[in-house]
């Protein structure tokens, strides 16, 4: 085949000439390099960011249904036995855990340790939204009606700060009512996955029935419901739904299922990545065009020795190809050590945000191919000029 | 081997336009030694890009070997520069980044041979026009009169029918012209490569057996030698292997 000898004859030549021509060559490159380096690592970012937002709203667990009630005609809003109830009573519900919840003041030996909230619940609750206990125990079924309460980490905190010791067995005091503490919650990492927030750090705990009985007009603000195993996730919300309808026709009631903020996160974060590659993406045209001025220059620099070697019988297609091979040379090595880099800083972004490093292979080779299309692309209009040089003129030299 | 009837090239420049060539008609045989003479301006340069397949009549008709070479495409007329003819410039033209063996190899890089085929024959050739020591440098290492020797070289390693030569001493003193000249002789009587000289030097015309002059876009003869006679089976005699 004659064609190989001459691509080659070619590449030697590409090879010689960016290797001759350093400055220019190092100057592409680089251009080259920071357009595929941006791309790697910004897609890589977003990728990461996904990641990590993802694992974010999975901490609670992709079954969980979130009722939250919006107020309505009903003032009470649902009854708390109708609440408890509805795990019982929904086959696609396996477990639900209301909450009533309120503000107030907590008080200790006589002092005052600051403010949080009350939160009135079931023993369902801890499970369903993954309370850590430290030591002592959780609300029970048994305790209905009970001056029990379960703290969180700062406020065991702050008891020991007013030298409480240990406050397990000890009696809180929260709106001037006494409740002894039966549990303590490690510190609790807050899930940013739901539509509601449960800030157990600064909390107290107590029996649901406790909560009406202090503060009877509170309704039940949320319900944290788990939907069984291999249940799709509408139906769970559109029975609950039906089922609070029923119980309570003139509240009205929110409900956001965790597959659901999961999908609409998938968008928002998709939307996100494309932005971010759109951005390397315009770097990486701008190494495009340094990379087709530094061709344009070679080409203009080299108008005798192209007109040479049409004398003596290249083709212009052989011309032409011996540019673009210089072109896609240089954006691919300039592709290469890109890749190096965007990986690097990848690397070194998620090394001090903490977040998890991950290689987007879609986006290296994403990269690397549109490093050689953007050499092909942008070499195309200089090789072009090049076969299209008149001999005659170039053999001048003018 | 080389006819040209009638042919007349004219360069449009805006609204002007310049008549270069007047209807040249012009034969050149197989192992012909021939010089075309004419002051700057003349056409020389014109006539020889024509003859040289670089540039197109604007009218008239050019046949090289019985083949009108006016209607053939470009990539046609770069494969028969390629092959029937050889180029040697005033300015060398080697290629500066290239050695001189490189420089030789690359009419047959374009033809498509293979690189050790292509340096082995680019070897034998560098060795006939006594550049053997110098195969590895690079232009700038090489004098004028090597140089030209190295564009012969590249000129010949095709085994063209017609070797052109442009002012191939304009840049060399008298001594390298002188030898530089006698190399095209030996070539031409030797080995009967058939070849044209473009020169204004009086003194080069002179050497060869044909002498043209070039006036006003259209050609004189002045001299034709009876002492070279055409050989009709000089064209096939191979170049490469033979004594030069």
């Amino acid at each position: 085949m004659r064609i190989f000898p001459i691509l080659a004859s070619n590449g030697r030549e590409a090879a010689g000439s960016l290797r001759r021509n350093r400055l220019r060559t190092l100057l592409g490159l680089v251009g080259v390099m920071i357009g595929v380096s941006s791309v790697i690592a910004l897609v890589s970012l977003g990728e990461i960011a996904r990641y990590e937002a993802r694992k974010q709203f999975e901490s609670l667990g992709t079954d969980l249904v979130v009722i939250r009630y919006n107020g309505g005609s009903d003032v009470e809003g649902i009854a708390i036995e109708d609440a408890l109830r509805l795990a019982d009573s929904l086959p696609s519900i396996a477990e639900a855990a209301p909450r009533i919840t309120g503000r107030g003041t907590f008080r200790f030996g006589g002092k005052e340790l600051g403010q949080g909230s009350v939160n009135g619940i079931a023993r369902s609750f801890a499970s369903v939204s993954k309370l850590p206990l430290r030591e002592g125990r959780f609300i029970s079924d048994l305790d209905i009606n009970q001056y029990f309460c379960v703290i969180g980490h700062q406020i065991a905190e702050w008891m020991r700060m007013e030298g409480g010791g240990d406050p397990l067995g000890r009696l809180v005091e929260i709106d001037e009512v006494l409740f002894t503490v039966v549990g303590v919650l490690d510190h609790y990492e807050e899930s940013y996955g739901l539509p509601v927030q449960i800030g157990a750090n600064e909390s107290i705990f107590i029996p649901i029935t406790t909560a009406r009985r202090i503060n009877s007009n509170e309704p039940i603000d949320v319900i944290i419901a788990v939907s069984t195993p291999g249940t799709d996730h509408k139906v769970a919300a559109d029975d609950v739904s039906t089922y609070l309808h029923s119980r309570s026709p003139g509240s009205d009631f929110g409900i956001t299922t965790a597959k659901e903020l999961i999908a609409q996160m998938e968008r928002q974060m998709e939307i996100f990545a494309l932005l971010l590659s759109a951005v390397g993406g315009i770097s990486l045209v701008v190494g495009g065009i340094g990379v087709m001025n530094i061709m344009l220059v070679s080409v203009a620099e080299r108008r005798v020795e192209i007109a040479i070697r049409r004398a003596l019988g290249a083709r212009r297609r052989d011309i032409r190809s011996q540019f673009l091979i210089e072109s896609i040379m240089l954006t691919s090595a300039g592709g290469v050590l890109g890749t190096v880099l965007g990986l690097t800083a990848t690397w070194a972004i998620s090394h001090f945000t903490g977040w998890g490093f991950l290689i987007s292979w879609f986006s290296v080779a994403g990269g690397l191919g549109t490093a050689a299309t953007v050499g092909l692309f942008f070499g195309f209009q200089p090789a072009h000029q090049a076969a299209r040089l008149d001999p005659i003129a170039g053999l001048q030299g003018n | 081997m080389l006819k040209l009837d009638g042919v007349c090239r004219s360069y449009r420049l805006g609204p002007v336009t310049t008549k270069v060539l007047r209807g040249v008609n012009l034969e050149v045989s197989s192992g012909d030694l021939m010089s075309i003479m004419g002051p700057s301006g003349s056409g020389k340069t014109t006539l020889m890009n024509i003859i040289g397949l670089l540039d197109r009549p604007s009218s008239g008709s050019c046949l090289l070997e019985g083949r009108d070479v006016s209607s053939l495409k470009d990539d046609e007329l770069s494969t028969l520069r390629n092959r029937r003819i050889g180029f040697v410039f005033q300015a060398f033209h080697l290629l500066p980044q290239l050695s001189a063996m490189e420089n030789v190899c690359l009419p047959l890089v374009y033809r498509g041979t293979t690189r050790p085929a292509a340096r082995r024959q680019a070897g034998e050739i560098l060795e006939r026009v006594g550049m053997a020591q110098r195969t590895g440098h690079r232009p700038g290492q090489l004098s004028g009169g090597q140089k030209q020797r190295v564009a012969i070289a590249r000129a010949l390693i095709g085994g063209p029918a017609l070797l052109l030569a442009d002012e191939p001493t304009g840049a060399l003193d008298v001594e390298t012209a002188t030898e530089v000249m006698s190399l095209l002789q030996r070539l031409n009587e030797e080995n009967g490569v058939t070849i044209i000289i473009i020169t204004h030097d009086p003194s080069v015309a002179a050497q060869c057996t044909r002498q043209v002059r070039i006036h006003e876009g259209r050609l004189v003869e002045v001299v034709q030698h009876s002492a070279s006679p055409v050989q009709p089976d000089l064209e096939s005699r191979p170049i490469v292997g033979g004594q030069l």
